[in-house]
């Protein structure tokens, strides 16, 4: 027993670049991979790892001296440094428990379809990872390994509700059908909802607002090194820094912009073999009932409500990061608020207006939620190894899905009264959203869904 | 070498799982190509110099090249035609 735990912790010790490949590698010949592509799938993901270390790294020296210059220049102290999803999910890929959602997440959806609770196949393994990031932050928060899976748990079956929910209004949005987006951050909808059905009583919150138009105007903005340039560039004047500095700034700050998804697709290049695998195994038991297909938000991507929303956002997110009094958080690498984006163009069927709306007043939410988890997020960096975060400063995400939820469950499984009573306040209204917006969309679509998939199906093969 | 991209929100996990079942599928019938992943956002840039674009949403513009449908990779659903389709654009 002692030689297992010597064994152990020799492993754990090397750090996450070593001994989540060793896990993959295991993973991989147990899935039946031929071990060379196995090792190469492992020897990728400590790649992964390690640059993304090194990207972070980067940033990190880079921002974190002008966040603190422009700490004592205003007396505004924004230390919490932002590094987006994709750092996010390396640090949470190298927490030794993260392998254990996956089983979790197949079998509660397994559970489901068996006994037809939901029509939702999720094939999408990818964003197991943001499972795994709840239920690390539940386990440091409540303490418990257990009650942060009980969560992660609670959160695979609403993630599937919702999938149900949003499949018809997808293939609205995107000409797709049979596919879904069951996604955790579309689940901020929920909250939304009540306020959603208050602005259907005003007239003018129904016209639709041309996105297509806008996007040609505010396109080349969303470029990432474009936006790394510019907001590298006002940090650096807001810190004091001089011209030719901040234009300095500016440039590490697009790299880094530029650099994180570069080096975040290779943990996805490691993990494709295995979640082709999964998806394959489920598609094969379940692939021939009229279902959705559970796919990760990119399908939506083309939809330029989202992208426009997201860009006319980031003044609001800088100027509220800097007034809102306790906010620690210096929006960054989240900075295109992506969750918010996504989840209000399927509540609010693509209408720009209102999910501009949504978006500015929900930032508030996303900044004190991203300071509340700063402490976890920066303590899994460092107990994992996996980006060094410099003293006085802090690792966090602006943008964070589903916070309110994460929030919510996490102090009432530390024991809090207050978070007791906002998880079941969230399942209340989520519960009210889900069999409210069922009512709604049968009578948006005019039809049955059944109906409409033998309709769609017919006129394909017509084609 | 001819040049295959997909694009999708970030360029990180759906696209490079579409790029990475497509980059198999190419191995195994031999044919080599550079497969990319790339975000939608920088797509204009990148459709410019490439041979095949794998869309994962719908396209809205005609952007010259052979435009395939990527959700086909990801459902599996009408793959094997979006595989053809493919296999005779890269001749």
């Amino acid at each position: 027993m002692e030689v297992l735990q010597h064994v152990v912790q020799y492993v754990l010790n090397m750090g996450a670049s070593v001994f989540v490949p060793i896990i993959m590698l295991i993973i991989g010949i147990c899935a039946r991979m031929k071990l060379r592509e196995a090792i190469g799938a492992a020897i990728i993901f400590g790649v992964a790892f390690a640059g993304m270390n090194l990207v972070v790294g980067y940033m990190l020296d880079a921002i974190s001296p002008a966040a603190q210059s422009f700490a004592k220049n205003t007396g505004i102290s924004l230390t919490a440094i932002d590094g987006g999803w994709t750092t996010a999910a390396s640090i949470t890929w190298a927490w030794p428990l993260a392998f254990l959602v996956f089983p979790l997440q197949i079998a509660i959806n397994i559970v489901m379809l068996l006994f037809k609770w939901t029509k939702t196949l999720n094939v999408d393994m990818w964003n197991v990872w943001g499972k795994c990031f709840v239920a690390v932050m539940i386990s440091y928060i409540s303490g418990s390994i257990y009650l942060a899976f009980v969560v992660v748990a609670i959160q695979v079956i609403v993630e599937l509700k919702i999938g149900d929910i949003w499949g018809r209004e997808i293939e609205d949005l995107t000409g797709i059908p049979g596919v879904t987006v069951p996604h955790h951050m579309t689940l901020i909808a929920s909250l939304l909802y009540p306020i959603d059905k208050l602005l259907d009583k005003i007239p003018f919150m129904n016209k639709k607002m041309d996105a297509e138009a806008l996007k040609e105007k505010l396109g080349v903005f969303a470029e990432n090194h474009v936006m790394g340039a510019v907001i590298g560039f006002l940090l650096g004047l807001v810190a004091g820094y001089g011209i030719s500095k901040s234009l300095i700034l500016a440039i590490q700050a697009a790299t880094a912009l530029t650099l994180f998804p570069m080096v975040s697709k290779l943990f996805m290049q490691a993990l494709s073999p295995i979640s082709e695998a999964i998806s394959e195994f489920m598609r094969k038991h379940f692939g021939d009932r009229e279902i959705f297909i559970g796919l990760d938000w990119p399908i939506l991507a083309g939809r330029n409500e989202i992208w426009v929303s997201a860009i006319i956002l980031i003044p609001f997110e800088l100027l509220f990061a800097v007034i809102l009094p306790g906010n620690k958080v210096l929006p960054f690498g989240g900075i295109i608020n992506l969750s918010i984006a996504v989840a209000v163009v399927l509540l609010t069927r693509g209408n720009l207006l209102r999910m501009i709306i949504y978006g500015i007043v929900t930032t508030p939410v996303f900044l004190y939620i991203a300071t509340f988890f700063s402490p976890y997020i920066t303590r899994l960096a460092q107990e994992t190894g996996a980006v060094k975060v410099a003293e006085g400063t802090m690792l966090t995400w602006s943008t964070i899905e589903n916070g309110e939820f994460k929030f919510a469950f996490a102090e009432a499984m530390a024991g809090k009264w207050w978070g007791m009573l906002l998880s079941v306040l969230w399942l209340a209204l989520f519960a009210l959203f889900y069999y409210g917006r069922k009512k709604d969309n049968a009578a948006y679509f005019g039809q049955n869904h059944k109906e409409h998939v033998a309709d769609v199906f017919k006129k394909e093969q017509s084609l | 070498m001819k040049r295959v991209i997909v694009a999708c929100g970030s360029g990180v996990a759906t696209s490079q799982t579409v790029a990475s079942k497509v980059k198999r599928i190419l191995q195994e019938k031999k044919i080599s190509a550079e497969v990319e992943a790339v975000d939608i956002k920088s797509l204009d840039r990148h459709v410019k110099n490439c041979d095949v674009y794998i869309a994962i949403t719908k396209p809205k513009t005609d952007y010259g090249v052979p435009t395939l449908n990527g959700i086909a990779f990801l459902t599996g659903m009408g793959m094997d035609k979006e595989v053809e389709k493919l296999v005779e654009a890269l001749k």
